[in-house]
């Protein structure tokens, strides 16, 4: 019995044996070979579907509410205060490239009316046609500077002030255009001086847009420092963070600035004084318009940096000189 | 004796199933890894979609004036949502957020603009500004990678504010290799290592064999773009070229181009004969390509000054590929700008200005 006992158990070992080495080599050929592991597909498969249609819908009902959107827009745009933007430029290799970046920058501010004073005593095709292809509102005017103000080659930029006849020149037009309209005085709008190659964030205009009298920000790199900045104390500037000369009148950079319509319109004599000292243009113009403490400080009280005081560098032409020499500069008629 | 047997009757009874479990286990995983992926797409588009949505209700409600464009800011990464991939290498950590503001056509190829930034003042300017310009082009994903050991913060909130379609990367170019302001000695060239990132993350987010349309650019972050060359590049078919102003001491280098309307040369000063006399700025490769050839990549080292470019484009196309854009190259639609650094000195060795302000 005990022998018999032992072989059947031996027989049902190897059996069991062999039958499990079955199934293993069965398995192992299964797993070259794609599984057919549908009941694990399904679920997946079927959650996948569903948010896809859910996102197909949901794109349907953005169009849709674009589409009605778009006339609400134009109702509220006409009632926003017309932002005025006066930047002097002059002919140089980078001016193009400079007036580019800044319309597209223009470009996403809506009512923004972007007057540009040519320092030249004629309208140049190159602002013209970039002006036309813009596709902002502008108005192109041009005013010369006379010799003797102007900075000659190889000047230090902070030798003679620059842009002051243009910026004069696009207030004259500003009060002569805006005296014709209706609503006289009373008019709203912001008129704010904007350098060709500063940087400016979309941020900027918004704040500027419900000036009263004055508003300032900070300005970022300019004044030798990482930014200058008016301090607020109570919702009111009680002085000027600036590095160099603080004692100034009204020790900010144009860039930092915005005067409303009214007040330019009421001061029809406020202007740029281009005697005044290194650093005073910008007191020259504010200080027949407002006290310090009259102006309205925006940016989070002064506190975030909205535009910067970038300067574009000098192109390097020794090679295109070189070559002018010979006579084989390159094509004057491909405008750069 | 019996007790030998025994041991060993368990272990031949034991050992096959061991094997048969984790065989079918291993089996049973391999199918969810490719639903794994897909899940991955769909959670960036479902999950994004909702926040737009129910911020224009409320812009519709409102009627005030709503500039911002606060809607889908979500930083997310979609790996929360789908279990965590770790195929990707660790290097490569993308933020892709697709809030894209309209328009984004169905049929228009994508651009996908790759930028190497990195710290010092007029870099949120630089940004800023650039991101003006590109917030003008439809279909456009911007890829910007910070030379930096980690995403500083200063751009991503940037980039998430801006409201565009945007990767964010990071790789920090090895401090010897660094441009030590000695710029007759680079040892690599800067932005190379990023820009090479760049283009891994492309390859391994885009499938070679996938119908995406797309354009790669590489933008730097200083120049200046006009909008019509961005329209010029999307119909790139393999590499296309055009002028660039203010590059190689001249008004402007462009492609010699034929007759024909074929690539011959190069009109350049500095060096013409090298295999592409081009800067950066004047060229764009078909995504397909960059796919197609995965070796191809910026050389790290032993590049000479201004062979940077021939580097890559050698190893993707031939001379006679190129597609020359920009009205047979006689128009120039960018230039090739630097911004001046900003003199410092009135911050003084401990400096003046508050240094949580942001510039």
């Amino acid at each position: 019995m005990a022998t018999r006992m032992k072989l059947k158990l031996k027989t049902v070992f190897v059996l069991y044996f062999m039958v499990s080495l079955l199934g293993l080599v069965y398995a192992l050929m299964q797993l070259g070979q794609r599984c057919d592991c549908t009941e694990h597909d399904m679920p997946k498969d079927r959650t996948i579907s569903r948010l896809r249609g859910e996102l197909h819908r949901l794109q349907e009902q953005i169009r849709k509410s674009e589409a009605t959107k778009q006339p609400q827009k134009q109702a509220t745009k006409s009632s926003l205060p017309t932002i005025f933007v006066i930047t002097p430029t002059y002919a140089r290799l980078v001016q193009k490239a400079e007036l580019i970046r800044l319309s597209q920058t223009f470009l996403h501010v809506p009512q923004l009316h972007w007057i540009v004073v040519e320092d030249s005593p004629h309208k140049t095709p190159l602002v013209t046609d970039l002006l036309v292809k813009s596709g902002l509102t502008y108005t192109h005017l041009h005013m010369p500077t006379a010799k003797d103000r102007k900075l000659q080659e190889g000047d230090p930029s902070w030798l003679k002030p620059r842009g002051v006849e243009q910026r004069n020149e696009g207030l004259r037009w500003l009060r002569e255009d805006r005296r014709a309209q209706p609503g006289g005085d009373n008019q709203q709008g912001v008129v704010y001086f904007a350098d060709d190659d500063n940087t400016y964030s979309l941020q900027i205009f918004e704040e500027m847009r419900g000036t009263q009298r004055v508003s300032v920000w900070p300005v970022g790199l300019v004044g030798g420092m990482k930014y200058e900045r008016p301090v607020v104390e109570g919702g009111k500037v009680v002085r000027f963070h600036t590095g160099w000369r603080p004692s100034r009148p009204f020790p900010m950079d144009m860039a930092g600035f915005a005067v409303s319509l009214k007040l330019v319109l009421a001061n029809p004599e406020a202007c740029f004084d281009g005697e005044a000292p290194m650093g005073f243009l910008e007191s020259s113009f504010l200080q027949g318009l407002v006290t310090m403490d009259e102006l309205e400080p925006k940016a989070a009280n002064c506190s975030k940096v909205l535009v910067w005081h970038t300067r574009t560098e000098k192109p390097k032409m020794k090679r295109e000189e070189a070559l002018q020499a010979q006579g084989l500069g390159s094509d004057p008629a491909v405008e750069v | 004796m019996p007790k030998r047997r025994d041991i060993l009757a368990i272990v031949l009874i034991v050992l096959p199933w061991t094997l048969l479990i984790t065989v079918w286990h291993q089996s049973a995983i391999a199918p969810l890894l490719a639903i794994r992926k897909a899940c991955h797409h769909l959670v960036k588009e479902i999950f994004i979609i909702p926040e737009r949505l129910a911020v224009r209700h409320q812009q519709l409600s409102d009627d005030g004036v709503e500039g911002k464009r606060e809607a889908g800011g979500q930083v997310q990464d979609s790996k929360e949502y789908c279990a965590s991939d770790k195929d990707i290498v660790e290097v490569v950590r993308t933020e892709y957020v697709y809030t894209r503001p309209p328009p984004w056509s169905d049929v228009l190829p994508t651009i996908h603009i790759i930028t190497p930034t990195y710290s010092r003042p007029v870099q949120k300017a630089e940004l800023t500004r650039l991101a003006n310009t590109f917030l003008h082009v439809p279909n456009l994903h911007w890829i910007l990678v910070e030379d930096s050991q980690r995403r500083t913060p200063l751009v991503t909130r940037l980039l998430r504010e801006t409201g565009l379609n945007y990767t964010h990367l990071n790789v920090e170019t090895p401090r010897n290799y660094k441009l030590r302001g000695d710029t007759r000695d680079p040892r690599i060239p800067r932005g190379t290592m990023q820009r090479n990132l760049a283009l891994r993350w492309l390859r391994e987010t885009f499938n070679a064999n996938s119908s995406q349309a797309g354009i790669v650019y590489f933008a730097d972050d200083d120049n200046t773009y006009s909008l019509e060359l961005f329209e010029e590049m999307r119909s790139t078919r393999k590499v296309s070229v055009w002028p660039v102003a203010f590059v190689g001491g001249l008004r402007y280098e462009s492609p010699k181009v034929n007759a024909a309307g074929k690539v011959y040369g190069w009109k350049t000063v500095f060096d013409p004969h090298r295999p592409f006399a081009i800067d950066m700025a004047g060229f764009a490769i078909n995504l397909r390509l960059i796919l197609f050839k995965p070796q191809a990549y910026f050389k790290l080292r032993g590049v000479k000054g201004g062979y940077q470019e021939s580097s890559l484009l050698r190893e993707l196309v031939t001379l006679n590929d190129l597609e020359p854009k920009a009205a047979n190259c006689t128009k120039i639609l960018v230039w090739h700008t630097r911004t001046e650094k900003p003199v410092l000195v009135n911050e003084g060795k401990k400096g003046f200005t508050d240094p949580n302000v942001e510039i």
